[in-house]
C-alpha cells in the first residue's frame, strides 16, 4: 500500500535520451519516445528513482494535487491461500516486507493470487519497491516462485537481475566451514522459521 | 562542568531542509554541557584527528600505512577503481576520509606509474549522496573528473559465489584492480553486529539491490553479513582485488590508518577495536535509565551518532547489540518486519524499543532511510514545519509524519518534552567530536556508571564477543 504525492516530469531540453531512467524504473512508467523520455502518468508510482539516476538531471519529482492511494485488496482473496502462498515462501502472512510503503507479505501475496505475474506489476499494484526500490525485490521474487511463476527480468532494464539465495539453502559445507567467524545459520533459520509459523494477529478477512 | 561541543554546521543537501532553517543548535539551550569519552573510559586511544595539525595527519598515517601494502600487481597500463562509500564522508566532517581517498591515489600514481585511477563511490539508500561528497570535497578534480557516485540499482554485473549468484555494481568492478576504501567505524551493529566489518561493503556499497535484499530479507540477523564475504571470496572479486586501507576509528576520533593486502587480518584488528571501544560506549548507553533524544546532524534519522553511537542503536541499546547469543535486537530491519498488524511483534521473545528514550525531539535530520518505524515506536517532536514537509515528500518517509508532532522551534520542543516525559537527562545526537553533548544531569548519570561497564566489559563482555567471532587477542 501506498500514497502516492509525486509525479516524475521531464524536462525535455535536458533529457539526451540516455535511456538509464526507462531501465531504473520499478514500474516501467517511462518509455523513450522520439530519443526523449516520456512519463505515464496514470503508471508513475513516484519513486524518484529516474530522477535520482538522470545522468542530466533532466527529471524533477512534482507534488501532485490529488495524492492517490495504490493497495490491492487481501480481502478478496481467499485467506487461507494468502497464508498458504505466504508460508510457502517461508514469511508470515503479516511481515513487513517494504519498510518503506509497510507493505506486507500478504498484500504481495494477495496481487499474485489476482493475477499478477512480475515485480514490475506487483509494484505497480501495491507500492511496494517503490520507496528505497532497494531492499524488498527478494521478497517479491520468492513469493513469485512459491505460486510457480518464474518471470523476466525486463529487456534491457536493471530492475532486477534474480533470485538469490535464502539462508534455507546454504550448503551445509559452508556453514560449517565459517561456523567459528560469528555467522549463525542454524539459529537464524530457527527465528525465521518461528516468525513465519507464528499466528498473525489481524486476518484480513475477518 | 564543561561546556558544549560545537556541533558539525548543517550541510545543503537535497536530503536535508535548507541549512538556514536550523535556527537553534540543541547544544546551544540553557542546561548542556559536554563530557570528553577519555573522562569515560581513560583508556580510549590517543588520536591523531582531531588535532591541530588537521588532515595532514591524515595524510602522513595513509602514506606510512601504504608502505607495507604490495602494490606490485598494479602495472602502468593498468586501470584502478578506489572503492569508496558514504559513510566515511559523514565522520569528523568528512575531511579525513576525502584525505585519505586523495593519499591513496597520490600513492598509487607514485608508486606504480598507472595514471587510470578512478574513484567509484557507493551510497546506501541517498543515490546522489556521493556526488555531494564528490564535489564538496574536490574529489573530481583530484581524480580529473573520474570521480562518479554509483547506485544500487544502476547496472549490474553477476558475481559466481560459493551460494550461488550474486550481483555487484557494474562500475565497481570495471578496472583491473579495485581497492577497497573505508573506515573502521561501527555505525550499523545493528545490522552487521560487528561480523566481518571490514567486509560489508562487498554486500552493500559496493552491491545490486538483488544482494542488498538477500543481506536483509534472506539471510536472518545473524547471517546476514555473509552476503558481502561470500562476494569478497568470489573468484571475480580476488582477481580484481588488490588492497585495502581503513581509517581506523574510535569513538573519540580517528587513531590511524590500517592498509592490508589481506582484508581478514584488517577485518580481525577492527573487531578487536571495534569491540573494545565502541563496546563500552554502547554498553554505557545502554544504561541509561530514561532520557531525550534529540537529533541534531546532517544525516538520516538513524545514523545521527553521539560519541559514536548511532540512534539506531540507541534504540536498541536495552539489548546487547554484540552478543550473538541475542538473535533480534529492539531494531533491526528484521525486528521491524516481525511487527504485525497490531503494532506488537509476531512474537514474544522480540525485543521492543529501547524503553529508556522517553522521547525524541528531532531538530534537524535528514530524509532517505525509512524511518517510521521510530516515530511509530518513540513518541517524536519534529521542529519546523518545513522540516515536516520534507519527510512528507520522500518516498522512504510516508508516513513518518503520521506518527510524529511538530514543534515551532527547538525551545518549544525541549519544552515540551522535559515537561511530559518529566525527565532532565538529554542526549544529543550531534556528532560533538571528542566527546558528547549532553544535559548535566545526565553528565553527571554517565560519569557516575562509567567504571562500572568499563570493568565488566574488560572482563566479561569482551572476551565473550571475541569468542562469538572467532577472533583471538
Amino acid at each position: 500500500m501506498k500514497v502516492i504525492n509525486q509525479l516524475a516530469v521531464v524536462d525535455a531540453e535536458k533529457c539526451r535520451g540516455c535511456k538509464t531512467c526507462e531501465r531504473v524504473c520499478p514500474v516501467l512508467a517511462i518509455k523513450m519516445e522520439n530519443r526523449k523520455a516520456v512519463v505515464d502518468n496514470e503508471r508513475c508510482r513516484g519513486c524518484a528513482n529516474c530522477e535520482q539516476r538522470c545522468p542530466d538531471y533532466a527529471i524533477k519529482m512534482v507534488k501532485l494535487e490529488q495524492p492517490v492511494l495504490v493497495k490491492v485488496d487481501v480481502s478478496a482473496v481467499d485467506y487461507a491461500l494468502v497464508e498458504d502462498l505466504c508460508r510457502k515462501a517461508k514469511f508470515n502472512p503479516e511481515q513487513l516486507i517494504c519498510y518503506c510503503t509497510a507493505t506486507r507479505a500478504e498484500e504481495v501475496a494477495a496481487a499474485i493470487l489476482q493475477g499478477a505475474r512480475s515485480p514490475e506489476e506487483i509494484s505497480f499494484l501495491t507500492g511496494v519497491r517503490t520507496g528505497c526500490k532497494v531492499e524488498c525485490i527478494q521478497p517479491i521474487l520468492r513469493l513469485l516462485e512459491a505460486a510457480g511463476i518464474k518471470p523476466e527480468p525486463p529487456k534491457g532494464g536493471w530492475q532486477w537481475y534474480g533470485r538469490t539465495v535464502t539462508v534455507w539453502e546454504i550448503p551445509e559445507e559452508v556453514k560449517k566451514k565459517y561456523a567459528s567467524r560469528g555467522f549463525y545459520f542454524d539459529e537464524d533459520i530457527k527465528i525465521l522459521d518461528r516468525v513465519a509459523n507464528a499466528p498473525v494477529q489481524e486476518r484480513s478477512d475477518s | 562542568m564543561r561546556p558544549p561541543i560545537t556541533p558539525l554546521a548543517p550541510r545543503p543537501s537535497q536530503y536535508g531542509i535548507d541549512p538556514s532553517l536550523v535556527k537553534t543548535r540543541a547544544s546551544d539551550l540553557p542546561g548542556m554541557t559536554s563530557v570528553m569519552l577519555r573522562e569515560l573510559f581513560p583508556d580510549l586511544p590517543e588520536v591523531i584527528f582531531p588535532c591541530e595539525e588537521g588532515v595532514a595527519a591524515i595524510r602522513k598515517a595513509t602514506e606510512e600505512s601504504l608502505e607495507n601494502v604490495d602494490m606490485s600487481m598494479i602495472k602502468p597500463e593498468h586501470s584502478v577503481n578506489i572503492l569508496a562509500a558514504h559513510h566515511g564522508f559523514t565522520l569528523l566532517g568528512g575531511e579525513p576520509y576525502a584525505e585519505m581517498l586523495k593519499t591513496i591515489k597520490d600513492v598509487i600514481e607514485a608508486r606504480t606509474g598507472c595514471k587510470s585511477i578512478r574513484l567509484r563511490a557507493g551510497v546506501g539508500l541517498r543515490f546522489r549522496e556521493t556526488e555531494e561528497y564528490i564535489k564538496r570535497y574536490g574529489l573530481d578534480q583530484h581524480f580529473n573528473g573520474k570521480a562518479i557516485g554509483v547506485a544500487p540499482v544502476d547496472q549490474g554485473i553477476a558475481i559466481e559465489t560459493e551460494v550461488g549468484t550474486l550481483y555487484g555494481i557494474k562500475k565497481i568492478y570495471d578496472a583491473d584492480w579495485v581497492v577497497h576504501a573505508h573506515n573502521s567505524d561501527v555505525r550499523e551493529v545493528h545490522f552487521h553486529r560487528q561480523v566481518d566489518r571490514a567486509v560489508k561493503p562487498f554486500g552493500m556499497a559496493y552491491a545490486r539491490i538483488e544482494t542488498r535484499s538477500t543481506y536483509h530479507q534472506n539471510l536472518g540477523p545473524r547471517a546476514a553479513n555473509f552476503t558481502a564475504r561470500a562476494i569478497f571470496d568470489s573468484p571475480f572479486v580476488q582477481s580484481k582485488f588488490a588492497f585495502a586501507s581503513f581509517l581506523t576509528v574510535a569513538p573519540n576520533g580517528i587513531i590511524n590508518v590500517d592498509a592490508d593486502n589481506d582484508l581478514y587480518a584488517l577485518n580481525d584488528r577492527i573487531t578487536q577495536s571495534g569491540l573494545r571501544y565502541y563496546g563500552k560506549i554502547m554498553t554505557l548507553f545502554g544504561e541509561i535509565d530514561e532520557c531525550i533524544a534529540v537529533l541534531d546532524f546532517p544525516c538520516p534519522v538513524v545514523y545521527v551518532f553521539a560519541a559514536g553511537v548511532i540512534y539506531a542503536n540507541f534504540a536498541g541499546a536495552n539489548t546487547d547489540l554484540y552478543d550473538l547469543d541475542t538473535a533480534l535486537p529492539a531494531y533491526t530491519w528484521y525486528t521491524e518486519a516481525f511487527y504485525g498488524k497490531r503494532g506488537k511483534p509476531l512474537l514474544d521473545e522480540i525485543p521492543r524499543v529501547n524503553p529508556a528514550i522517553k522521547m525524541c525531539v528531532h531538530n534537524y535530520a535528514w530524509t532517505g532511510y525509512p524511518s517510521a518505524f521510530f516515530s511509530e515506536h518513540i513518541p517524536t517532536v519534529v521542529v519546523g514545519q518545513e522540516q515536516a514537509d520534507h519527510f512528507n515528500m520522500d518516498p522512504q518517509n510516508l508516513t513518518y509524519m503520521k506518527h510524529a508532532m511538530v514543534a515551532e522551534d527547538l525551545k518549544a520542543a525541549m519544552e515540551f518534552a522535559y515537561k511530559v516525559t518529566g525527565t532532565n537527562k538529554a542526549v544529543i545526537f550531534d556528532g560533538a567530536m571528542g566527546g558528547i553533548n549532553v544535559s548535566k544531569p545526565l553528565a553527571e548519570f554517565l560519569l557516575k556508571k562509567a567504571p562500572e561497564v568499563s570493568k565488566r566489559v574488560d572482563e566479561e563482555l569482551l572476551p565473550k564477543w571475541l569468542r562469538q567471532r572467532g577472533v583471538i587477542l
